[in-house]
């Protein structure tokens, strides 16, 4: 294979052209937005709005050019190197079913979210700001799904990044905020310096970062005697490559890194809560629907690139990231914290069921998530607002995000409530909701995975994910109990929170949520809502339409199918059991709250150690200031006191010492040196002041010296 | 016009200065309107240059410059010791181009930050345009000679203009600085010399030979016999023609055998060959201007007590004639040594990466902080360098650009806080942004383009030398893999301390320590100010967002270069250490 020939321009389509367009326009919204803004008639929200509302109708239209029709790719060069053992840089785009349905999602739901905030942002100082950074977002989070390169994905994965720390930090007069930000940022920075390690890899090897053409190289790979062996010839030049099966899974681990930062997983997952300061709509879009999935995008994309060594990690790093994310949303009063940690433990489904080889199923729950979860934070929203104008009107310092400060909610915002029923019903997982579907594909997955590895230890990856339906089900339980349930806890009347007596929230912010919610029904997903092999969108999404079938993990994943499909009896087992486990962690909340009085569900908190230690999220974020920060911090310190004291210690005194030598040199020069010449002087001065006396003048002296002299020299010459 | 364009390059600022000279003490927005006109036509030359120059020439240091200009200055006959010559040699090759429009922008921004200067303003910008020619003249000399000359005068004006212009500690810091280059430039001047006494230029000593009529005429076939018969040791020692031409002294033909720095001289200092010994003297010196660590501690006293408009110079052009004449002199004449000891060049780097961006960590003056960011960033230049691949080469010569537009928008951002509060201690400031919110604008750009981020030049430039470093023990084995490693940890810090900075600054509840409420008007950002940072900005993302801009100019010349320096580096290596043995 040439590859230059690999990577040749490819002319642009009216659909590729499009798919530019949609990039482009919320970009244009935030360059006007940002410094013209205030300038426009209600500061510019309509344009926003406009602008994503028609990136989602071209996303629309692109849905139906590309899903199950072909795949769309456009590329040209944009900067080179002259070299011979360089390629070309190239940009591009291309669609495939995997590209248009996040495109809709993205559009969608960004829409969604903006018309939400036209409520909820209301009247907010940063107002125009606020959708100028909304659309940077929209933006960066296009780019990521569009692009045809993992350089390019990069850049907008960093370019998400920094909309995440505008958006994360929006009130920036909030200490706690603009803390938040900067630990997102530079958590995110952990997870993509391995992501950026990985890519260095993959070009050091095959010399360009193209998406397609490093899947062709991969794929065109043999195994020989343990080493991973590719030919191919660049500018006619023959290359052949032999990588170490240690170095390949290593490399794919660094680019499942960039997944563990930006997609929240253990151990990087700490920063996705204190995310939470950022307005609701922000955590809607971003922290919950689709930033943090962008981990999971780039997984599924770098799917030929996973040996399955590396398959094991990511399958356990998920599986312990949806444990963790589920024992610790068991004990939060924060509204907002549970569906953090629970985001945290849906993601880590996701990125199990990539690591079992479930990659469709995990990409479905991508989607079915982003909906139900957009839904629930949307709703809590609403709460949140409800509950600052009560306590507003109340004059009342009551923290309006603690859920114990709710109760009987459902009385005074039914919508609100039947929403959250149906979203979390999703996340539960209970049949006719589009969870069940979803989830039911990976834990079948992964215990197809467990039986293909050899049964044994594997299976703890299977029976975690059963235990996280157990324990989901319950703290989501828990949470609508606390919020909905028994009597209202703050000391006014719950009917306060309506907007109005006749109107229980403003409309532009209810029906986003309401349409969020429908969307949650199985019925959308799959024709048969019990079956999640029957959904269309399941199949859309499957390795074989995204140009994936010669990867580096086939043989195992190829395995893992067949085995899948034997286990056909096995589903409708898993089906009824992780229902049932709904069921149980449902009935375990209501009947460990049912019977507690308010003023206990009030105090509610911890009562022993491992009650703390899921509160306190096990203490990683005290664990990682004492053993990263303070230890960065300290070496920095010491390191400037080694600028200073040692570096600039030994030059200012070596140049002391130096004016030192000099003054002892400017000394001897004094007192030696021109002492001598001083002392000769005075010695002929001496000398002539001893021959002036003899110069008299007198004959009879000159001739008495002269004899005196002779009788001295010839003393001298007898003598010696 | 194109044949004179380089000395108009050099001698424009002069010009200005002359003219400044000429002026009355009284005229001071007449001197300013000069400096500005001289500055600007500069700049107009350099952009000029930027769009003549054809990037599509093959050049590798050795041959490829282009608008050369090239004339006998001084030359002297030593009867047995032959003849002695020194020219006034200019050109550009793709490496020098990025730096002349990198310093005809930074001369432009540098004087419209200069406007507020009020004290003795005619001796300022006469100081200020004579550092304009001798960093342009460095930039531009082909001749050893006519570079030293040029790169020892920059310290002249440098000194007085932080001696005279500067903060409270202005002159410990002027003489360090001062000290720490003149200590660098005299290990420069030995080996200059010792190369003085081993290289003769082949096509005057034809000419002296009678080969020929004029340097220009001796071709190809009479190089080449020149340099045949002169390491046949067949040319008589009267008609030898020794030269400072410095693309004369990357060919190892044109070294008189037996000469101290002959690669088969076997000459030995301390158990390493001689020169080994030179490019270490070389590399010292053009690392403190670097400055690399552990010779950087003069940047940080040297930033902090000079004005930003010479903040503004140091850091975005100054700096970058250390990068450069490793590039243009160290490496193209040594590539032996650039080869064996491109672990302790890399392995600096890193260490200057790592080690200052810790040390911007501890800071808690914004522009030490910014001070130390730079010697991280310089930092790369000294990695993509080490590599020898042609990503890191690339990235090198980028990082030095980018970093000119990032550091002078860093420390023009820093300056505004201290016109206003006359104090830039980050504890002393919180919530910056409730009062300056287009100003906290720019700080988050200059902020998010300095700490890597894609869009903006500086996220090119690492990636190109880090993607270089990475790649290097497959590509050239000159460096291990463990080195890059390391040093993208520098992206988490760099990310770490800016992004703390920001917080602990600009964000937050409005305070300000109570002893400055007096004396700060915090207004947020003047025309003035916008003029200089809005073209800046624009830059860095122009740049990082089409890099072939840039890539097209320097993209031959790296490849010669690197094809060059590993080529000649492995031969001449396995020369030298044959010898040893």
């Amino acid at each position: 294979m040439e590859l230059t020939q690999l990577l040749q321009p490819l002319a642009a389509s009216p659909q590729t052209i499009a798919a530019l367009v949609v990039l482009l326009l919320p970009l244009f919204g935030f360059l006007v937005l940002l410094p013209f803004g205030r300038l426009l008639p209600r500061h510019g929200d309509w344009l926003g709005i406009a602008l994503t509302a028609g990136a989602f109708i071209l996303s629309g239209w692109l849905f139906t050019e590309t899903w199950n029709v072909t795949t769309f790719h456009s590329r040209t060069t944009w900067f080179s190197m002259p070299g011979s053992s360089l390629t070309d840089f190239t940009l591009g785009i291309l669609l495939d079913n995997l590209t248009v349905l996040m495109l809709v999602i993205v559009t969608f739901i960004s829409l969604l979210v903006q018309l939400f905030s036209v409520g909820y942002m209301h009247a907010d100082k940063g107002y125009s700001r606020y959708f100028a950074f909304l659309g940077l977002f929209t933006f960066s989070m296009l780019g990521i799904v569009l692009v045809d390169n993992l350089l390019l994905l990069f850049m907008f994965w960093e370019l998400v990044g920094l909309s995440s720390y505008l958006l994360i930090g929006f009130w920036f007069h909030k200490p706690a905020a603009v803390a938040a930000n900067k630990k997102a940022f530079l958590f995110n920075r952990v997870g993509d310096i391995g992501l950026l390690l990985g890519l260095f890899a993959f070009y050091t090897y095959y010399r360009t970062f193209d998406l397609e053409t490093l899947r062709t190289l991969v794929g065109s790979g043999t195994w020989e005697s343990g080493s991973f062996i590719v030919t191919y010839t660049l500018k006619g030049q023959p290359w052949l490559v032999e990588i170490g099966p240690t170095f390949l899974t290593l490399a794919g681990l660094g680019l499942f890194m960039g997944c563990v930062g930006k997609s929240a997983q253990f151990p990087l997952q700490v920063w996705l809560p204190d995310a939470m300061q950022g307005p609701t709509p922000v955590s809607a879009l971003i922290h919950a629907a689709t930033m943090v999935a962008a981990g999971v995008y780039l997984v599924a994309r770098c799917y030929a690139f996973f040996t399955p060594d590396a398959l094991v990690v990511i399958a356990l790093v998920g599986a312990l990231t949806a444990l963790v994310g589920a024992l610790v949303a068991l004990t939060q009063n924060d509204i907002k914290a549970v569906l953090a940690f629970s985001t945290i433990s849906q993601l880590g489904y996701m990125v199990m069921g990539m690591g079992t080889g479930a990659h469709d199923a995990a990409l479905f729950h991508l989607a079915t998530h982003a909906f139900f979860k957009a839904a629930l934070f949307l709703n809590s929203g609403i709460i949140i607002h409800a509950m600052h104008r009560g306590l507003h009107h109340h004059h009342l310092h009551l923290n309006a995000q603690d859920i114990r400060n709710m109760g009987g909610l459902r009385k005074a915002l039914p919508l609100t409530f039947y929403t959250y029923v149906v979203a979390t019903a999703a996340l539960v997982g209970l049949p006719l909701f589009s969870g069940f579907l979803s989830k039911d594909a990976i834990l079948s997955g992964s215990w197809a995975w467990a039986q293909t590895m050899g049964g044994g230890a594997y299976f703890t990856v299977p029976l975690i994910g059963f235990t996280v339906v157990l324990l989901t089900a319950f703290y989501m339980a828990r949470h609508m109990w606390f919020i909905f349930f028994g009597e209202f806890r703050a000391p006014f009347s719950v009917q306060d929170l309506r907007l109005k007596a006749s109107q229980e929230v403003e409309r532009v912010m209810l029906w986003p949520v309401v349409v969020l919610a429908i969307l949650s029904l199985g019925i959308f997903f799959s024709l048969n809502p019990l079956s999640f092999s029957s959904s269309w969108l399941l199949q859309g999404i499957a390795l074989e339409k995204l140009g994936g079938t010669a990867i580096l993990s086939g043989r195992l994943l190829d395995a893992v199918k067949l085995q899948d499909e034997a286990n056909h009896t096995l589903h409708l087992v898993f089906g009824i059991l992780s229902t049932l486990l709904g069921v149980a962690g449902i009935s375990w909340a209501i009947l460990k709250y049912r019977n507690r009085p308010e003023a206990q569900l009030l105090h509610e908190g911890p009562q022993h150690a491992a009650g703390r230690l899921s509160q306190r999220h096990f203490y990683l974020n005290e664990f990682y200031a004492k053993a990263f920060v303070q230890p960065a911090l300290v070496l920095a310190r010491t390191l400037y006191r080694n600028d200073k004291r040692v570096i600039d210690y030994a030059l200012n005194n070596g140049s002391k010492a130096l004016v030192i030598i000099a003054k002892i040199m400017a000394w001897f020069d004094r007192w030696v040196v021109d002492g001598l010449v001083w002392l000769v002087g005075v010695l002929s001065k001496l000398a002539g002041r001893l021959g002036q006396g003899l110069q008299n003048g007198k004959v009879q002296s000159y001739y008495a010296y002269s004899l005196f002299g002779f009788i001295l020299l010839m003393l001298y010459i007898i003598l010696f | 016009m194109n044949d004179f364009i380089l000395s108009s390059l050099i001698f424009t600022p002069l010009l200005a200065a002359l003219l400044v000279l000429l002026l009355p003490v009284r005229l001071q927005h007449t001197i300013k309107a000069v400096a500005l006109a001289g500055t600007v036509v500069q700049m107009g030359l350099a952009i000029l240059l930027y769009f003549g120059f054809d990037g599509t020439v093959l050049a590798n240091g050795q041959q490829g410059y282009q608008f050369v200009e090239k004339l006998n200055w001084i030359g002297f006959t030593l009867g047995s010791l032959g003849r002695f010559q020194i020219d006034y040699f200019l050109g550009v090759d793709g490496i020098s181009i990025s730096m002349v429009l990198l310093t005809g922008i930074v001369g432009v921004i540098g004087v419209i930050s200069s406007w507020t200067i009020t004290k003795n303003v005619k001796g300022y910008f006469l100081l200020y345009l004579l550092l304009l020619t001798s960093v342009m003249g460095c930039f531009l000399a082909l001749d050893f000679f006519l570079f030293y000359l040029f790169f020892e005068f920059m310290l002249l004006p440098m000194y007085f203009l932080i001696g005279i212009w500067g903060g409270p500690k202005r002159e410990y810091a002027a003489i360090k600085f001062f000290i720490y280059t003149l200590v660098g430039s005299l290990f420069i001047l030995l080996v200059m010399i010792g190369l003085y006494t081993s290289v003769i230029d082949p096509q005057a000593t034809a000419v002296q030979m009678g080969f020929a009529e004029q340097g220009a005429e001796a071709g190809k076939a009479v190089v080449t016999q020149v340099q045949q018969m002169l390491q046949r040791n067949a040319i008589s020692s009267y008609n030898l023609v020794r030269t400072f031409s410095i693309p004369a002294m990357m060919e190892p033909a044109n070294f008189i055998p037996n000469s101290l720095l002959h690669v088969l001289s076997g000459s030995v200092l301390w158990d390493l060959p001689l020169r080994f010994i030179a490019f270490l003297l070389l590399f010292a010196g053009f690392a403190i201007k670097v400055p690399s660590v552990p010779v950087h501690t003069w940047l940080p006293d040297a930033h902090v007590e000079a004005p930003t408009p010479i903040s503004v110079l140091l850091a975005a052009i100054l700096l970058k004639v250390g990068g450069y004449g490793l590039i243009r002199i160290v490496y193209p004449i040594f590539p032996d040594a650039g080869a064996y000891f491109a672990v302790l060049v890399g392995g600096l780097g890193v260490l200057s990466i790592i080690y200052g961006a810790l040390n911007a960590l501890a800071m808690s003056d914004l522009k030490k902080l910014i001070a130390y960011s730079s010697v991280s960033h310089m930092g790369f230049v000294l990695l993509g360098l080490a590599s020898l691949t042609v990503e890191g080469v690339n990235g090198a010569v980028y990082m030095m650009f980018s970093h000119g537009i990032i550091s002078a928008m860093l420390f023009l951002v820093v300056g505004v806080i201290y016109d206003r509060a006359h104090d830039r201690m980050i504890q002393n400031f919180r919530g910056l942004a409730h009062m300056m919110p287009v100003y906290t604008v720019f700080v988050v750009i200059a902020f998010f383009a300095s700490l890597g981020l894609p869009g903006f030049s500086g996220f090119i430039a690492e990636l190109l030398v880090l993607v270089g470093g990475f790649g290097a023990p497959e590509a050239t084995g000159l460096l291990p893999r463990w080195l890059t490693v390391v040093a993208v940890f520098g992206l988490l810090l760099a990310a770490a301390y800016y992004l703390w900075a920001l917080q602990r600054m600009f964000f937050g509840k409005y305070w300000i320590f109570p002893e400055l409420r007096e004396k700060a008007t915090l207004t947020d950002l003047t025309t003035r100010e916008y003029l200089m940072l809005v073209p800046l900005a624009l830059l860095a993302l122009l740049f990082g967002i089409f890099p072939h801009l840039l890539l097209d100019k320097i993209g031959l010349t790296v490849t010669g270069f690197t094809e060059l320096v590993l080529q000649r580096g492995q031969e001449q290596l396995g020369l030298i250490l044959s010898t040893l043995r």
